[in-house]
Order: C-alpha cells, then sequence, then structure tokens
C-alpha cells in the first residue's frame, strides 16, 4: 500500500496544525476563483479555513457550493441561506448523502443538480439555488424530504435532549417546505427497527435515524473515539457501535458527540449527566443552571443543548479561607475557573526530600543544564531563582514554592483534566473564594469554543507567558537580571504563537525543513528518530522543555559544519493533548542575536544532543535475542547486573546502598535473568525512559550522562513508579514535618508523612556506585544492555554459560 | 488489507467470528467499527456460522424468467425435509449464468443449466458436509477476432514496447514513455476503442488524463466485477482470454507509467479468478509483467483483487472504494478516477472487453477495428444474450447490428415458440423496449435519428424494434446499450418484470444516498401495490419518485434504478390496467 507520509505538510490553521498533502498545499497557493451565485458574481478562494461552532479549525480546506453561498448570503448580506442542510454542517468533512442541499450548477459539462455541501466551487460555475429557479430544485428536495419522513418516527422516551441545534431538524426543514406529513405520498415504513436503550446516558432509537453519517463524523473525525460505524447495507443499513454491540456494552465512552451531531433524536440524551463529580461535591456544591452559564463570559458561543446535556459537568464550589481546593498528588479529573477571591499555590517544601544534596560531578553539569533531560530543576541555584512548572497559569520559585492566582488568571487544573495526569499543587483559599469546577467535557469545549479561547490565549499571552518563560531553563541565563528578562518578555510576546496539537500527531518530521522553534507548555512530545535500523524514540520532552532549535541553529555562521543541515534531525510528535509556544525561526534567531548569553548556552546544548544521539545510536545493534529483547535489555543504558556464579546472597550490595542514601535502599536484589546473570531492580537509565511522561511537576529528569534523577519538586503523586515497566522506581514514605490530629485519639497529635518517589541515581555520579563498589565478591557491575550481551557472548564461546 | 485479511479469516473459519475480529483490529490498528463496517455490507462475509449448505437462488432477468423463484421454493422444501437448519436456501442477485437460468450458488460454488432433481442431489450432498463438483464453462475458446494470437500469449504490443524502449539511448524514460504512448494512444483514437462496460467513454481520453495527471504513483484497474443481470461476455473473455486482458492491462501500464494494476474479479467468477491468476504467473516467469519487463527496467506488477461481493463494487469509483478497504459505496464526481482514483492517485479503470481489444488494435490497427462495423456504425463488441431465446451465449458481433440478426441469426429465434414483446438493451440499466415501438413515446431526437439512418422511413410513426441497429451513435442518451441484452416473450408480464429489475436495485443498493436507499425500497412497495390493484390512481408519484432518483442519486445505480418500471409504465399500459382491473 502506498505511504502518503512524503507528500504531509503542516499547515497552521487557526491556530491547529494540521496535516495537508501536497495536492492541497498546491490549492492553498491558488488565487481566487469566479463564479456566480444566483446572478451576482463573486470570487472566493479555492480552499478555505473553516471552523466548527466551537471554534475548531477543520483540516478540509475546499471551498463548495455551500461555503460560498453561506459566505454571499449570510456572511456578506445577513441574508438566510437558501439551500436546507441536513447530513452537512460546517464543522464536518461533507458527504453528500441526504441530498437536500442540492442545487443547480451550471458548467461546461452542462447544467445539472448538484449537492452544494460536497461540489467543490469552479472558475465560470453558475450556482442556481431555490431563490432563482425554485422549479428545478425544489420537487426534488421535498421528494426527498417525503422519503425520509415516511420512514421516521420520532424518538419515543421523555426529556429526550435534542443536538446542536436543539430541535428536530428533519421536521424544522419539512416545516420550511411545507411538507405535511399527513399528507405524505410515500408507504409509511414500520417502525420495525431495533431500539437500544444499553447506554445510561444515551438512547438510540434506529426507527428516528435517517443514516446523515453525523454521528459517525462525530465520532470518528471530531472526537476521535472511533467507535460509531455503518453497518449492512442498502435499505437495512444503520448504525452501529464496534462490533454491533449494544451502546452501553460498547467501547463507547459516552463523549455525547454523537448526540450533540444527530438531527433528528435518534441518538438523545435519556438523562442529564450528574453522576460524573464525586458525592461530596455535590452536595456541598450547586449544579449551574445552563441558562445562567449562557450568559457566562466564559461560555459565550457554545451550544445550548451542549450545556443542557452537561447541566451538571459545572458546579460552583465556595470554599472558606484556608479550605483546600485541590491537593498535589490526587488525581481529578475537573478543572477549576476563579471567580471570585485570591489563591494560593503551593508545593510541599522540597526540603523535606530525601534527596542529598547535589554535590561532585553532577553539580558541575548542572551548571550548563544541557542535554536530553533537560529540564527546570537542572537549573544551577546560584543566582538566578529555580522554578517549578505547574498546572496554573503561574510558576513557583524553587526556594519558596508558594504562589497567588486571581480571578484574572481564569482557570486552572487543566492538565490534570485533560490528559489525567496527578495535581501538580495544592490549591488552598486565601479568603472566601468562588469557583465553578467544570469536568472534561466541558473543559474540553472551552478549548474548541472561539470566545472562551481567545479569553484564555489572551490570559497566557499576558500572564502565563512571562511565567512559563521564567520556568524553562533555557531562558534561566536571562531571568538573572530582572531588566534584560523583561525586555526579552516584550520582545517574544508578540511574536508567539500558542498551538495545540492531537494525540499522536505529527509536529514535524526528520527531514523537514526547520522554521519554527518550539516551547511545551503542557503535554508530551516524543522525540523519535529513524535511521538503518528502525525507528527509536530518543527522548520525551514534558513541560518547560524546547525542541526544534537545531535544525535553526545550524543556520548561525558561528555553527557552520557542527550543527547539522538545516533540516530536522528528528521527528516529534505529541504523546497527549499537546500545547506549544511557537516562535518563528526567524525571529528566534533575530533573539539569539540580542541575547548572545543565551545563543552560546542554546549551541552548547545543541551539540550535546547530537551528541548524545551519536551515543545512543551507537549503543543500538539490532539483535534478535529473543529473551534479551523481551526483557528490554536492549534498551538499558546502566543496570546493576549481578553474575550468580560470583554473589554469594551476602546482600552488601542493598546495605551499602541504604547506607548512601539516608537509609533507604534504592535497589533490591532480585530480579529478572539473563543467562547466568541477575538484573537487580535498579534503574536501567533506559534509552526510551518512560517514567518522564506525565509527571506533573517536571521533577523527574533525565541528566546528560543518561542517568535518571528525580528532583525536589516531587510530590509523590506516583505516576513515575505507575509509568517504570521493571518497578524500578519507588515511592517512599518520609516525614512531612507536619503534624495532624489522630482520628481515634482527638488529644493526640500525629507526624503526617508524605510520598516521595526515589529510583537510583547512580550514587550521583562518582566513578563506581556505592553497590559496586561494596560488593566483596566482584559481583556487581554496571553495564549497559550491549555490553551484557558482549560478555555473554564471550562466556558463551568459553563454553562457560548456563 | 482489511478485504483481504477477512477473506483469510473466513477460509479459517467458514466465517468471522468476534473474536478474531477483535484480535484483527489489534493487530491492524483498526477500530472495531472498520471492521464491522466492510464486514456487514459485503454478502460474501459472515458474521455468523454459515450452514452446511448456504444456497443462494438467482431470481434477476432470466433466471427470474425461467422460474427461479420456483427453483428456490423447492429447494427450500428440500431444506426443510431435511431440517436441523443444516442448509440455508435465500435469494441472491444475479451469478453471471444467465445463459443455464436459473443459477444457484451452494457453498459459493456456482451451478446452472441443472434440473431441480441435480439441485436437489448437490444441496443434499452439500447439507451431508459432502465435497462439491465444480461445473465450469469449459475450455474451447471460440475463434475471435479480438484474438490476434489465436489463443496463445504472445505479447507482441509489448515486445515492441520492449524492442523500442531499449533500442533508444535517451535517458529521459519520461519522454521515451511519452513517445510510445503517442502512438499508442492515436491507435486507439483512430480505431475509437470506448468503455466496453457501458458508459462508452473513450478509452484514449481516459488513458491520456492518467498520463498527464503525471504523478508519482498511478494505477491500473481492470473493473472485472461483472455483476449486471444479462451481462455475462467478461467471464468468457477472461475463462478463454486471460492474455489479452493481461495484454491490454500491461500496455495501459506501460503508457500512463503506473506502479501497479489489479484486476478486480467477482468473487463468483472462481474459474476466471484462477485462469488469470494462472496467466500472471506464466507471464511473469517469462519476465513480461512484475519486475523489469523484457529489461527495460520498467515494473508493473498486476495482481488480482477478489471482490467481496455486490452489483456495486461494479461501480467504478465504489470498486475503488473497496480495494481501499471500506464500503463499497461510490463516491460523488468529479474528480474524474484517472486524477483522484485508488488511494487520491490518478487509476484508469478500464472495463474487461475494452482492454481485451487493446492487443487486437495494436496488431491489426485501429482502422481495421473501426472496419468492422455495420449500418454504419463502427467496432465491434461482444454481446451476451439471455431471456427468451434459443440459444443464449456470449456472441463477438459488431456494432450497428440490428436487433434481428442478434435474436434471429445469433441466437437461434425465440424459445418455446413465443412472439417477441419486449427487448432489454443493457440488463435492467435501460429499462425496455417494446416489439413496436411507437415514435412519439421517445424523444423527437432519437425518432429524427432512426428517420436519418432511414431504420424508418420519414413518416413512419412506429418501429419494428427488430429493425433497431445497436449503436451508441444512434441510441446516444436516449437510450442505454450495454452487453446484457435480454429478450422478453408475450407471455411475460412487464410490471412483473419490471418489479423483478427495482427488487434488484433495491437488494443492490449501497444505502448511502437518501433517494437510492430509500426510493428504491419505496418504488419496490408502490409496484406490488400496483400488482395488488392499489394505488393505480396515483402514478404520478411515481413518476415524481423516478425523477427525483435520477436527478439526485449518486451513482448511475440509484439514477437508473427506476427505468425498469418507467419503461414499463410507458410501453405495457395493457400489463398495469390487466392489475387495476384486479385479474
Amino acid at each position: 500500500m502506498p505511504s502518503f507520509e512524503s507528500d504531509d505538510y503542516q499547515e497552521l490553521i487557526g491556530d491547529q496544525l494540521v496535516t495537508l498533502g501536497k495536492k492541497k498545499r498546491d490549492m492553498l497557493q491558488e488565487g481566487p476563483i469566479e463564479l456566480t451565485i444566483d446572478g451576482s458574481k463573486v470570487k472566493f478562494p479555492r480552499v478555505k479555513t473553516i471552523y466548527d461552532p466551537d471554534g475548531r479549525a477543520i483540516p478540509e480546506g475546499w471551498t463548495t457550493i455551500y461555503d460560498a453561498v453561506q459566505q454571499h448570503y449570510v456572511v456578506e448580506r445577513n441574508e438566510k441561506n437558501p439551500i436546507p442542510i441536513l447530513c452537512h454542517r460546517e464543522h464536518m468533512t461533507p458527504v453528500a448523502v441526504c441530498r437536500v442541499c442540492m442545487v443547480n450548477a451550471k458548467t461546461q459539462r452542462g447544467s445539472k443538480l448538484t449537492p452544494a455541501c460536497r461540489r467543490r466551487i469552479e472558475p465560470g460555475m453558475e450556482v442556481q439555488t431555490s431563490r432563482t429557479n425554485p422549479d428545478a430544485i425544489l420537487p426534488t428536495v421535498k421528494t426527498i424530504v417525503e422519503l425520509l419522513l415516511s420512514d421516521y418516527h420520532p424518538p419515543r422516551g421523555e426529556n429526550l435532549a435534542f443536538g446542536e441545534s436543539g430541535e428536530n431538524e428533519l421536521e424544522t426543514i419539512a416545516r420550511d417546505l411545507g411538507i405535511v406529513q399527513s399528507k405524505n405520498r410515500f408507504p409509511r415504513g414500520t417502525p420495525n427497527r431495533p431500539r437500544d436503550d444499553s447506554s445510561l446516558l444515551i438512547s438510540v432509537d434506529h426507527n428516528a435515524c435517517i443514516l446523515c453519517d453525523r454521528c459517525i463524523r462525530g465520532c470518528n473525525d471530531i472526537r476521535k473515539n472511533f467507535v460509531l460505524g455503518r453497518m449492512g447495507k442498502g435499505y437495512n443499513a444503520r448504525i452501529a457501535f464496534d462490533l454491533d454491540e449494544p451502546m452501553g456494552g460498547s467501547s463507547c465512552v459516552t463523549c455525547g458527540e454523537c448526540m450533540v451531531s444527530c438531527p433528528t433524536g435518534a441518538l438523545s440524551g435519556r438523562a442529564v449527566v450528574g453522576d460524573s463529580f464525586p458525592p461530596e461535591v455535590l452536595t456541598s456544591a450547586r449544579a449551574v443552571d445552563p441558562e445562567e452559564l449562557a450568559s457566562h463570559p466564559m461560555f459565550q458561543g457554545i451550544s445550548q443543548p451542549f450545556l443542557r446535556w452537561n447541566r451538571k459537568a459545572v458546579v460552583r464550589r465556595t470554599f472558606k479561607k484556608g479550605e483546600v481546593i485541590c491537593r498535589e498528588g490526587e488525581y481529578g479529573s475537573s478543572a477549576f475557573i476563579m471567580e471570585e477571591g485570591r489563591f494560593e499555590v503551593r508545593i510541599k517544601s522540597p526540603l523535606k526530600s530525601v534527596a542529598k544534596q547535589q554535590s561532585g560531578i553532577f553539580s558541575l553539569f548542572s551548571r550548563f543544564a544541557v542535554g536530553f533531560g533537560e529540564k527546570p530543576g537542572d537549573v544551577p541555584a546560584e543566582g538566578g531563582d529555580k522554578f517549578i512548572p505547574v498546572d496554573a497559569p503561574v510558576a513557583l520559585a524553587h526556594g519558596r514554592p508558594v504562589a497567588i492566582m486571581e480571578p484574572k488568571d481564569i482557570l486552572f487544573g487543566e492538565m490534570t483534566c485533560m490528559n489525567h495526569y496527578p495535581r501538580s499543587a495544592t490549591i488552598t483559599a486565601m479568603e472566601d473564594c468562588t469557583v465553578l469546577e467544570i469536568l472534561r467535557n466541558v473543559l474540553y469545549m472551552l478549548q474548541r469554543n472561539e470566545v472562551s479561547k481567545k479569553t484564555l490565549d489572551a490570559v497566557y499571552r499576558e500572564r502565563t507567558l512571562d511565567n512559563y518563560l521564567r520556568v524553562a531553563p533555557l531562558f534561566s541565563v536571562l531571568t538573572q537580571d530582572t531588566k534584560e528578562f523583561a525586555k526579552f518578555v516584550a520582545e517574544i510576546r508578540p511574536c508567539v504563537k500558542l498551538i495545540r496539537v492531537h494525540p499522536g500527531q505529527v509536529i514535524f518530521r526528520q527531514g523537514d525543513q526547520a522554521d519554527h522553534f518550539y516551547l511545551v507548555r503542557s503535554g508530551f512530545v516524543k522525540v523519535s528518530q529513524n535511521r538503518q535500523g528502525g525507528d527509536r524514540v530518543m527522548n520525551y520532552l514534558g513541560p518547560g522543555s524546547y525542541f526544534g532549535e537545531i535544525g535553526l541553529l545550524s543556520r548561525l555562521a558561528a555553527t557552520v559544519g557542527t550543527i547539522g543541515s538545516g533540516l530536522r534531525t528528528a521527528t516529534c510528535s505529541a504523546l497527549d493533548h499537546v500545547d506549544l509556544v511557537r516562535l518563528p525561526g526567524d525571529k528566534f534567531l533575530e533573539l539569539l542575536g540580542l541575547h548572545p548569553s543565551l545563543q552560546s548556552r542554546l549551541i552548547e546544548v545543541a551539540k550535546e544532543r547530537l551528541r548524545r544521539d551519536e551515543e545512543q545510536w551507537s549503543k543500538i545493534r539490532n539483535e534478535s535475542l529473543g529473551n534479551f529483547l523481551s526483557q528490554g535489555l536492549e534498551n538499558a543504558g546502566n543496570m546493576l547486573v549481578l553474575d550468580l556464579e560470583r554473589c554469594t546472597r551476602c546482600d552488601e550490595c542493598t546495605k551499602a546502598c541504604a547506607d548512601s542514601h539516608n537509609g533507604v535502599t534504592r535497589l533490591i536484589r532480585e530480579g529478572l535473568r539473563f543467562d547466568r546473570f541477575l538484573i537487580a531492580t535498579s534503574c536501567r537509565s533506559c534509552l526510551d525512559p518512560v517514567c518522564l511522561v506525565g509527571c506533573p511537576t517536571a521533577a523527574i529528569q533525565r541528566t546528560e550522562s543518561g542517568d535518571i534523577n528525580i528532583k525536589d519538586s516531587c510530590i509523590g503523586c506516583g505516576k513515575c513508579a505507575e509509568n517504570c515497566p521493571y518497578g524500578n522506581i519507588n515511592m517512599v514514605a518520609v516525614p512531612s514535618g507536619e503534624k495532624a490530629p489522630d482520628p481515634y485519639n482527638a488529644d493526640r497529635m500525629l507526624a503526617v508523612v508524605e510520598y516521595k518517589a526515589t529510583t537510583c541515581d547512580k550514587c550521583n555520579g562518582v566513578e563506581t556506585p556505592s553497590c559496586v563498589f561494596a560488593c566483596p565478591h566482584e559481583a556487581a557491575s554496571r553495564v549497559d544492555g550491549k555490553e551484557l550481551l558482549e560478555w555473554v557472548r564471550q562466556l558463551n564461546a568459553a563454553g562457560k554459560t548456563k | 488489507m482489511i478485504v483481504q485479511e477477512l477473506h483469510k479469516i473466513q477460509r479459517e473459519c467458514g466465517y468471522l467470528p468476534a473474536e478474531r475480529l477483535k484480535k484483527l483490529s489489534e493487530q491492524i490498528r483498526q477500530p472495531l467499527h472498520r471492521l464491522h463496517e466492510v464486514a456487514s455490507y459485503f454478502p460474501h462475509f459472515h458474521l455468523q456460522p454459515p450452514a452446511f449448505a448456504e444456497v443462494k437462488v438467482c431470481c434477476d432477468m432470466a433466471c427470474h424468467l425461467s422460474g427461479g423463484d420456483r427453483v428456490r421454493k423447492h429447494l427450500e422444501g428440500v431444506a426443510e425435509q431435511i431440517g436441523g437448519q443444516k442448509v440455508n436456501v435465500k435469494r441472491t442477485s444475479c451469478l453471471g449464468r444467465c445463459d443455464g437460468p436459473p443459477a444457484v450458488s451452494i457453498n459459493d460454488h456456482v451451478y446452472w443449466n441443472m434440473s431441480d432433481e441435480e439441485l436437489e442431489t448437490i444441496v443434499r450432498s452439500a447439507a451431508a458436509q459432502q465435497p462439491l463438483v465444480e461445473q465450469t464453462i469449459g475450455t474451447l475458446a471460440p475463434h475471435w477476432q479480438i484474438d490476434p494470437y489465436n489463443g496463445q500469449g504472445h505479447y507482441e504490443a509489448i515486445r515492441r514496447w520492449a524492442d523500442a524502449w531499449n533500442a533508444d539511448a535517451n535517458p529521459d524514460r519520461d519522454i521515451k514513455r511519452m513517445q510510445l504512448g503517442d502512438a499508442i494512444l492515436k491507435t486507439l483514437k483512430e480505431g475509437n476503442l470506448r468503455g466496453m462496460g457501458g458508459a462508452g467513454r473513450p478509452t484514449h481520453e481516459k488513458w491520456t488524463n492518467a498520463r498527464k495527471a503525471r504523478e508519482d504513483v498511478s494505477y491500473v484497474v481492470c473493473n472485472g466485477d461483472e455483476s449486471e443481470p444479462g451481462t455475462f461476455k467478461d467471464r468468457d473473455l477472461m475463462a478463454f482470454a486471460p492474455h489479452l486482458l493481461l495484454e491490454g492491462i500491461l500496455v495501459a501500464g506501460l503508457v500512463s507509467g503506473a506502479k501497479q494494476g489489479y484486476i478486480f474479479i467477482r468473487h463468483e467468477y472462481q474459474e476466471q479468478i484462477a485462469a488469470m491468476q494462472i496467466e500472471i504467473d506464466l507471464a511473469r516467469s517469462r519476465g513480461l509483467c512484475g519486475e523489469n519487463i523484457l529489461g527495460t527496467g520498467i515494473s508493473f506488477p498486476v495482481e488480482v483483487f477478489v471482490s467481496p461481493g455486490g452489483y456495486i463494487c461494479g461501480e467504478e469509483s465504489a470498486l475503488l472504494e473497496a480495494m481501499e478497504d471500506r464500503r463499497a459505496e461510490p463516491r460523488e464526481k468529479p474528480p474524474l478516477l484517472e486524477l483522484d482514483g485508488l488511494f487520491g492517485k490518478p487509476t484508469i479503470v478500464n472495463n474487461v472487453e475494452t482492454l481485451c481489444w487493446v492487443p487486437a488494435f495494436l496488431a491489426k490497427g485501429g482502422g481495421w477495428y473501426r472496419d468492422q462495423g455495420t449500418h454504419g456504425a463502427t467496432g465491434l463488441r461482444f454481446v451476451s444474450i439471455s431471456g427468451h431465446v434459443a440459444k443464449p451465449g456470449v456472441y463477438e458481433v459488431p456494432f450497428g447490428q440490428t436487433v434481428r440478426e442478434l435474436i434471429f441469426d445469433l441466437a437461434g429465434g425465440m424459445s418455446g415458440g413465443r412472439k417477441l414483446k419486449a427487448i432489454a438493451t443493457s440488463g435492467p440499466s435501460g429499462g425496455f423496449l417494446p416489439a413496436v415501438l411507437d415514435l412519439t413515446q421517445v424523444s423527437p431526437r432519437f425518432a429524427d435519428r432512426l428517420k436519418k439512418r432511414g431504420i424508418v422511413s420519414a413518416d413512419a410513426v412506429r418501429l419494428d424494434i427488430l429493425d433497431l441497429t445497436l449503436d451508441w451513435d444512434l441510441f446516444q442518451r436516449d437510450c442505454l446499450l450495454g452487453a446484457g441484452f435480454v429478450v422478453y416473450g408475450d407471455d411475460a408480464d412487464m410490471l412483473v418484470e419490471a418489479l423483478n429489475c427495482v427488487e434488484f436495485y433495491r437488494n443492490e443498493s449501497c444505502g448511502k444516498c437518501v433517494p437510492c436507499r430509500v426510493g428504491t425500497q419505496k418504488m419496490v412497495e408502490m409496484i406490488q401495490d400496483l400488482l395488488d390493484g392499489k394505488r393505480h390512481d396515483d402514478l404520478a408519484t411515481l413518476h415524481d419518485l423516478a425523477k427525483v432518483m435520477s436527478n439526485a442519486s449518486i451513482c448511475s445505480l440509484g439514477k437508473i434504478a427506476a427505468d425498469p418500471l418507467v419503461s414499463a409504465l410507458r410501453y405495457f399500459p395493457q400489463d398495469l390496467t390487466k392489475h387495476a382491473k384486479g385479474l
């Protein structure tokens, strides 16, 4: 099967990065097309950028007759669009199955009825709608609507919430065309199609379905849930979930998009969403009426049915001074819109961490904070302040991780809500506060809806960006000088573009011309390279990281011959919902010119990154040793290996580890075996460190030596421990220094413990880690996968293996 | 990928178990509904374990005339006798054996020309899970003018191309291809080779368009999904002259610079699938097909793609959809497939016969072909004749032949001493023409052309249909001329036959667009009403519906689905009134 990748072309439509084929790119460059609509000469571009009612840009870019007519009548003249639509909505890819949008189009090939929603405009085309040629169009359209009505049985049941427009679109069109169901000329269909009430939220009545395909596109194209499809053929075709499972038993996540898309109520809301908030929230809070939300400034432009359907997905909560709104480390599925009061953002003081003060070689490296694992915490303490990114429009200083938010900051908790990460900080009411707590559906809609998106972006630009740039370690050289930093922010602010990338979408591909520089605002970006020998994930970049600089830096005179050739050296794609800050390449280079310290720093980093790439690749060899591969050993960068022929199980290694880490061991002398070697349960420094993904405070990082290091800003959420496939990250309880009343004895105060993630730190870069050093039998060593394999080979050759 | 994988699972398990679909979904990383959409759409796939004997009886046109319904009822009785749900009998659409009606498919083996008793024996052995005999159409190749090689695969056109290519030292392959292609296109244009699937679009035009599209990847697809009732000429061409088809595709591939050729064949043509496969393997072993054709460095592999079933797959854009692993639902046109076809790439889609003619064109010249017509028409074609004639079958005939010559000279006259009542010139698609055509009932343009050609006299008001010459230039858009010629004797009730045809379209509608999906069903119900003596005062609604289906449907299936009814109402009012009286 052919590959389309060579034709991929990234284009920013609105704020959505979309992928266009080569053909569409060529079309984008064409001039406008002249045609006539109902006798008026008009001009429209061949390719359009469209938004759905929720403000999301859609990559489908051909200008259709319907688009042109809509622009001509509705936008330019504020008149009603004479073309009825049923299977089509402007935010969907047209499929032209219902045929009610027929218009008469005259081209060189003659004059004929054509579906306006799908037919592209052509130069010289003469379009007649029912305004100028009713005789050619209306009888056909009326007959089609009559056909649909003859088989249509309105959905049964009470309190059914209808789709997007809140009305039965089929009946509305019929009324507009003057069709009376009782006078329908066609034999009435019997309502013998099934009805599916298996979902608690949405009822499916196939007798009301007209197979317009809107729910299917909603499910697949818009929400990317890939559950709904059509089944069967011809007159017996109908919609189906998965392998025609009942909706409630299918993989449907009940996002409601199908219901919102349905024009006839075949898919309708059975009840309102009410069970998603935990009961304790619902007892203390009041659901906000959809009517009230409709007048709320943040909710402008969101459809009424959507708000009605999600009527219990927004609650107003009040908090007294000192009450906690959300707590770091907890999982949640909601975000918060601030209405009143001031809010304190804090993470527990990092000083109580179990980590030892960094010393020796490591701190030397950290001065440059370079390499793959570059993350906020790598910024040196001396000089500037270190900042920790959290899931709110503020950044926390490392020394004093507290900040204040106000209603003008609008929203916090987005990342937890969208990507299911744990809360990154504890938010406490500083005075009596009011918030709107919203569930994922609603946040998703706010991010798609044009009005609220603008508000959110404006806040971001004005306030969050400053904080964000402060957090980004790259710019820490600038933050030391307040004036220079302020100047820098002022320069960068107008040029950045905020873009959003869907899970799995490619941001750029290896080999592309480098054109932009990116900073990760939220979510995770996967960096992978393809060389002979296949694809390889090189890194995961979380909030606060940057990428895309290498291709740009090669344009500088200072780097000629040392950094690449202006092409992308890796493919970057989104791992989850990713928000990026994008800076045009020219502007980026201009800024570097103005800030030489930044430039030299970046060049250092880039060289280091390239060197690391080479090193990683040189470690990789294609081996087909099943056991070796199945244990993921080829991916190990540095693991503790015990030769079981020598090991006497004395456990000196474990003791040594505990001794050097405040009495808590970070290795367990047990684990997988490969030939005569035991791979101890201890961090392997994977080349593909999945543990990094999802850390809410970017506390877990990879250092330039490739080791995994957990910083003081760890809030103990356990995400990394959950991610590690080998169980090498442990959650350790440590005293927090706080006390709380004993629940069983009110007179007594108990010490509160908190959790920190710990993993082997290779004893912070000393030449021989204590475990290896301590082994009295020379059984322990630290090696990478390649070396281990080589050992086993040599032993094999010498006939000394198992 | 999906279609082939489903074929594989079905071969293994006899049907598509849900667990296997779930596993497949994980393997190929496609959502479940994508697999189910495809699996539930094509009639070839079973989602439930099939009976020991899956019996499908064709009841379209010729099979309907010769008692398909009766055979079905008989076999249903047999099934009941056997019991235990071992036998499942149902109606199916045309199996392409209209010359031996009624055709019956038993566990995907197709049988024809069989007595009820013979069929019953086969059904019983299938129910007892015994192996079934294979019925073949024979191996004796007829002497056809289409075959310049007399049954042997000489591939002279390919050899000539290769010689010229290798002799030319010009390093620019594109220029070489254009130069060599120009000569071939000129020959096709000179003889005016047109699409023999029925649409009659000039072949050189399609090829030229595809060649101009100049994309890095393009395809040639041969449409061998011949599923129109009454049409079975491609069946014989593929069985007897696979070398012509393969050479035709190879030439199309060389001229257009395509990367890959496919032959899409309906799954009921097992014999033809095997013949093409053997021919492709043979040609590959002789270096004529595949990598580096005859040392030219040009690669053009050809593959057979077995259709998962359905008449709609014969609609060229639906065919491509099926090849792209989707429900075979026709695309909106434009864009033309030559510019935006398979996987969005330029694609030449040609009928089997069209491609089969290419070697003869290149061997004997376009002028030779053009001179083959008769009664003022040009060229040769293949026609399949069925229905109430003595010798139904496939015939190579000149364009312009009269209906009389076709029925009486070739097909041995009417069967069973019947008188001619009606003909269908393109299976069910063009509707029916009566034995005597009232010229006031046809379009004035058509009547004029008949007069100009001297087929009727200038003052004639009627045409004896036997005098009609079968020629695209005469028919133009007023009448459809396809390869399925079906003859109805005077005992046929044309309203019943119209219902039979509209039922076929209803059964084969893909269900994508409303006018066709709902329209064909309503039309079937309304014709049944007419046969029951009801609704005779409301023919206007039927005519309105027919018009809307023709105006607003996406593809030709919906556009022409009402034609059999409209023609029956127009030309055979007596067959309508007799039902009105309740006779």
